[in-house]
């Protein structure tokens, strides 16, 4: 057996050691217990008892991550794009925002977005509403931007100069380069970077708990109110399990496509 | 200044509360930090030994920190731990009370996932170490022990430290989630001044601003660390 294969079937090996030590423990009065958390799991996962509508739990943190994924990824963008401009007046404040952001801790950035930005906000007579769930997805998204675009920031670095100058001398302009040589090839390099980032941003989204929203871990604490003590172990075994199975597989596919595209530097 | 009011800053009682928050936050990352360190090493270490069922248990501890929240790990070690059997029976009360203090669960939860991460740091450092140094070294003569502590670990050191720097400011960011399992550190108290004052967004400004100032305190320390360290020819020393 090779030494990855091996590798495997030991973890595989642990992996069992653990079914096999829950069954032990169901039949020696676990059982009861995970009955319990079995009965809660479709609130758990989707915020309503039967299991639909979807007005909540896991499936929102989902949400959450997509959505803040989405404002966070045309925002790093521009940050990015801004932080490598050659002019000064660009430059410098969009570094300064850029670190910024990433210097300050996500929980108490979440918690200052809840009580910066308004209730509802009048442009031009038209009303825009701010529920928790959209400053949720702001405050998430605002240090997730600002590690996207570091992320941008070194794949641009990474691309070596001589392509910058094989393409200044054939007479393109700084858009022109950007456009058709740079970030295509930067932005092969910047997917694993963004895989991660994602992953991280929902393992964050536990984090909008501050914000009043319905997501797994309000329903989490409100429901624990009535259960025993022993019971909570099985719960949050059981929350820790929904993350560690949503992120780990994202983790490795970025993984495999970081060692994909280690090779490709010029 | 647009509306905002800071007249509560003026009281010694929410001054006294800022600073012991802040003192408090610094012990906590500066204590999970340290561990975080020492764990990142021992595991990177064992993974040099490559010894398979040695490197799977690693890699498991690295995934299931890495791939679940903190404020999760922290909830779980503060409500769980003390049902499953940590806990010690007071001897003046006759009472069972938990073992481990919140400060205690924060701080151990916290080192676990800084641990995990360095872990991982320091292993892609180790793997991305110049092959042609240690084949240089080898054909010098040095012996593993002196290659290790000679050529390798100094290059080690380096490659890892802008890794590492994450790392300690992705830990001391964390420690703001303490709060939710109350520590006494600086978002807990800012919860208790916003209580006492209705101040919320000031409160919350100001505890913004007191993070990032710290935070970037860490950064340029680490980078200056980085810069004195620096031997010519090699990374940024030219």
């Amino acid at each position: 057996m090779t030494y990855e294969n091996k590798k495997r079937a030991v973890l595989l090996l642990i992996a069992l050691a653990v079914v096999a030590w829950i069954a032990v423990d169901a039949a020696a009065g676990g059982a009861q217990y995970w009955a319990r958390v079995w009965l809660r799991l479709p609130l758990l996962l989707t915020g309503s008892g039967s299991g639909w509508p979807i007005t909540g739990g896991f499936i929102l943190n989902i949400l959450l991550s997509i959505a803040s994924m989405a404002v966070a990824t045309a925002l790093g963008t521009v940050m990015g794009l801004a932080t490598l401009a050659k002019s000064p007046i660009i430059r410098l404040p969009s570094f300064f925002i850029m670190n910024f952001l990433r210097n300050s801790p996500w929980l108490v950035l979440l918690f200052a977005m809840l009580y910066i930005l308004p209730f509802e906000m009048k442009v031009f007579g038209l009303v825009i509403p701010f529920p928790p769930f959209v400053k949720a997805v702001i405050g998430l998204a605002l240090p997730t931007a600002a590690n996207f675009s570091e992320v941008i920031r070194g794949a641009v670095q990474s691309i070596h100069s001589g392509q910058w100058e094989a393409s200044r001398s054939l007479g393109y302009t700084q858009m022109q380069i950007y456009r058709y040589v740079i970030l295509p090839q930067a932005f092969r390099r910047m997917i694993p970077g963004w895989m991660n980032l994602y992953a991280l941003l929902m393992i964050a989204t536990a984090l909008a708990t501050v914000t009043g929203i319905q997501d797994v871990l309000t329903i989490l604490n409100t429901s624990l109110a009535m259960e025993s003590d022993r019971v909570i172990v099985y719960f949050y075994l059981t929350i820790l399990f929904l993350f560690f199975a949503y992120c780990y597989p994202i983790a490795i596919f970025a993984r495999r496509l970081e060692n994909a595209v280690k090779g490709d530097n010029l | 200044m647009f509306g905002l009011d800071y007249s509560w800053l003026s009281d010694p009682a929410y001054q006294q509360w800022l600073l012991k928050g802040i003192l408090n936050t610094i012990e906590l990352a500066a204590l999970s930090s340290c561990a975080a360190v020492i764990i990142g090493l021992v595991g990177a270490l064992a993974l040099t030994l490559r010894i398979f069922w040695l490197d799977a248990i690693v890699e498991l501890f690295v995934e299931v920190f890495r791939n679940t929240p903190p404020l999760l790990q922290m909830l779980f070690a503060y409500f769980t731990l003390s049902t499953l059997g940590l806990k010690v029976t007071d001897p003046s009360t006759g009472l069972s009370v938990p073992l481990l203090s919140a400060f205690a669960c924060a701080s151990i939860s916290l080192s676990l996932f800084g641990g995990a991460l360095a872990i991982e740091a320091f292993r892609s450092g180790i793997e991305t170490m110049p092959r042609s140094i240690i084949e240089a070294a080898r054909s010098l003569g040095y012996s593993r022990w002196s290659r290790f502590w000679k050529v390798e670990a100094p290059i080690a050191a380096r490659i890892c430290l802008p890794a590492l720097t994450n790392i300690l400011t992705n830990l001391f960011k964390t420690t703001s989630q303490a709060s939710v399992i109350t520590v006494p550190e600086l978002m807990y108290y800012a919860g208790q001044i916003y209580n006492d004052t209705f101040r919320t967004l000031e409160v919350m400004i100001l505890v913004l601003l007191i993070y990032v100032s710290l935070v970037s305190i860490v950064t340029f320390a680490m980078a200056r660390l980085e810069r004195w360290m620096a031997f010519p020819g090699y990374g940024k020393g030219h």
